[in-house]
C-alpha cells in the first residue's frame, strides 16, 4: 500500500481519535479534581479492559472473519451514517444555530454536578467511577468503531489507523467543531466510497476520488451554512436534537 | 446513568431520525439500482449515492434551520 493511501486511512482515525481523546479526558479530569482521583482512575482502567475486550473479539473477528465486500458494505453504510451526524452538528455550529461545543463549559458544568452529588469519607465513589466509566466506553467505543471500519481495507491501512489514533491521543490540536468538521466530511466521503465499491462499482482512480467525494461534502456544507445563515442571521442557541 | 447511557448509545448513530431514514433510503435506492440495472448502472451508483446524500444534507439542514427560526420567534413572543 503506498503512502498516499496509508495517509487517507490515518488522517481520519487520528483526527476522530483526537476528538474523542479530549472529551473523554475532560470528564475524567472533572471527576478527579471534584471528587478525588481513585476512583475515575479505576472506571478508566476498567473501561479500557472492557474495549479490549470487546475489540480484541468482536473487532478482530470482523475484520477476519467476515468477506470483504460485505464488511465494505455495512462499514460505509455505518460510517455514512455516523459523519451525517457529524457533519450536521458542525454545519449547525458553524452557523450559529447551535451552541460551539466548548469543553471548559462542559468541564465546569460537569464539576458543578458532581460537587452537586456530594461524597461520603471512606466509601469507594461508584458515582464517580460510573461516570469516567461511561465516558471512557462510550468515547472509546467512538473511537474503536471508527479505526476498525479504515482497517477494513487491509492490514497495512488497520496498523496507519491505530499508529494515527496513538498519535491522536499524544497530540491533541485544533479547535473542536473544525476538527469535527473536517472528520464527519472524510466518514461521510469514506462510508460513500466503501458502500459503492462494495456494490460492484469501480472508482475513477481509485482512492484517488476519495478527496474528490471530500470536497464535494465540504462545499455543499459551505453552501449548507450561507443558507442557515440565510434563513437565521442572528443565530441561535439551541440543543442539535431540538432542531 | 442507563437512561444516559442508552441516549448517547443511540446518539451514535441517529441524533437526527429524519437525517438517518434519509440516509438509509438514499442507500436502499443505491442498492436496487445497483441489483436491477447492468454494468454500465453499476459503474455510476457512487455518484447516484453521493448525490442523494448531498441533496439529503442541505434538505435537512434547511429544514433546521426553519425550526430553529420557528422557536426563535416562539421564545421571543
Amino acid at each position: 500500500m503506498d503512502p498516499v493511501t496509508l495517509a487517507i486511512h490515518a488522517t481520519p482515525a487520528f483526527v476522530a481519535s483526537a476528538v474523542e481523546f479530549v472529551e473523554a479526558t475532560t470528564i475524567v479530569l472533572a471527576v478527579g479534581v471534584t471528587r478525588g482521583w481513585r476512583a475515575p482512575l479505576f472506571g478508566t482502567l476498567v473501561a479500557t479492559a472492557v474495549l479490549a475486550v470487546i475489540i480484541g473479539t468482536l473487532g478482530v473477528a470482523i475484520v477476519t472473519i467476515v468477506p470483504e465486500h460485505l464488511l465494505k458494505g455495512v462499514v460505509g453504510a455505518l460510517l455514512l451514517l455516523f459523519g451525517l451526524r457529524w457533519l450536521r452538528k458542525a454545519i449547525l455550529r458553524f452557523a450559529g444555530i447551535v451552541a460551539v461545543h466548548d469543553e471548559e463549559l462542559i468541564y465546569l458544568r460537569e464539576l458543578a454536578e458532581l460537587r452537586a452529588q456530594g461524597l461520603r469519607r471512606h466509601e469507594f465513589d461508584w458515582v464517580g467511577f460510573l461516570v469516567a466509566f461511561k465516558a471512557v466506553l462510550l468515547e472509546g467505543t467512538e473511537v474503536a468503531f471508527i479505526v476498525i471500519a479504515f482497517g477494513a481495507a487491509g492490514g497495512v491501512a488497520l496498523t496507519s489507523a491505530v499508529v494515527g489514533a496513538i498519535v491522536a491521543g499524544i497530540l491533541v490540536i485544533g479547535p473542536e467543531n473544525s476538527l469535527k468538521f473536517g472528520v464527519g466530511a472524510m466518514l461521510c466521503s469514506f462510508g460513500v466510497f466503501w458502500f459503492a465499491e462494495a456494490l460492484g462499482m469501480t472508482w475513477p482512480g481509485d482512492a484517488l476520488s476519495i478527496p474528490l467525494i471530500v470536497v464535494a461534502f465540504v462545499g455543499v456544507s459551505w453552501l449548507a451554512v450561507r443558507i442557515l445563515k440565510t434563513v437565521l442571521p442572528e443565530g441561535a442557541q439551541i440543543e442539535a436534537r431540538n432542531v | 446513568m442507563f437512561k444516559s447511557i442508552w441516549s448517547t448509545l443511540v446518539g451514535l448513530l441517529i441524533e437526527d431520525g429524519q437525517l438517518a431514514i434519509g440516509a438509509l433510503v438514499a442507500l436502499a435506492v443505491t442498492w436496487l439500482l445497483a441489483a436491477a440495472g447492468g454494468d454500465q448502472t453499476q459503474q455510476v451508483v457512487g455518484w447516484a449515492l453521493l448525490a442523494m446524500v448531498l441533496v439529503l444534507v442541505v434538505a435537512n439542514l434547511y429544514r433546521a434551520g426553519l425550526v430553529a427560526r420557528a422557536r426563535v420567534s416562539s421564545a421571543r413572543r
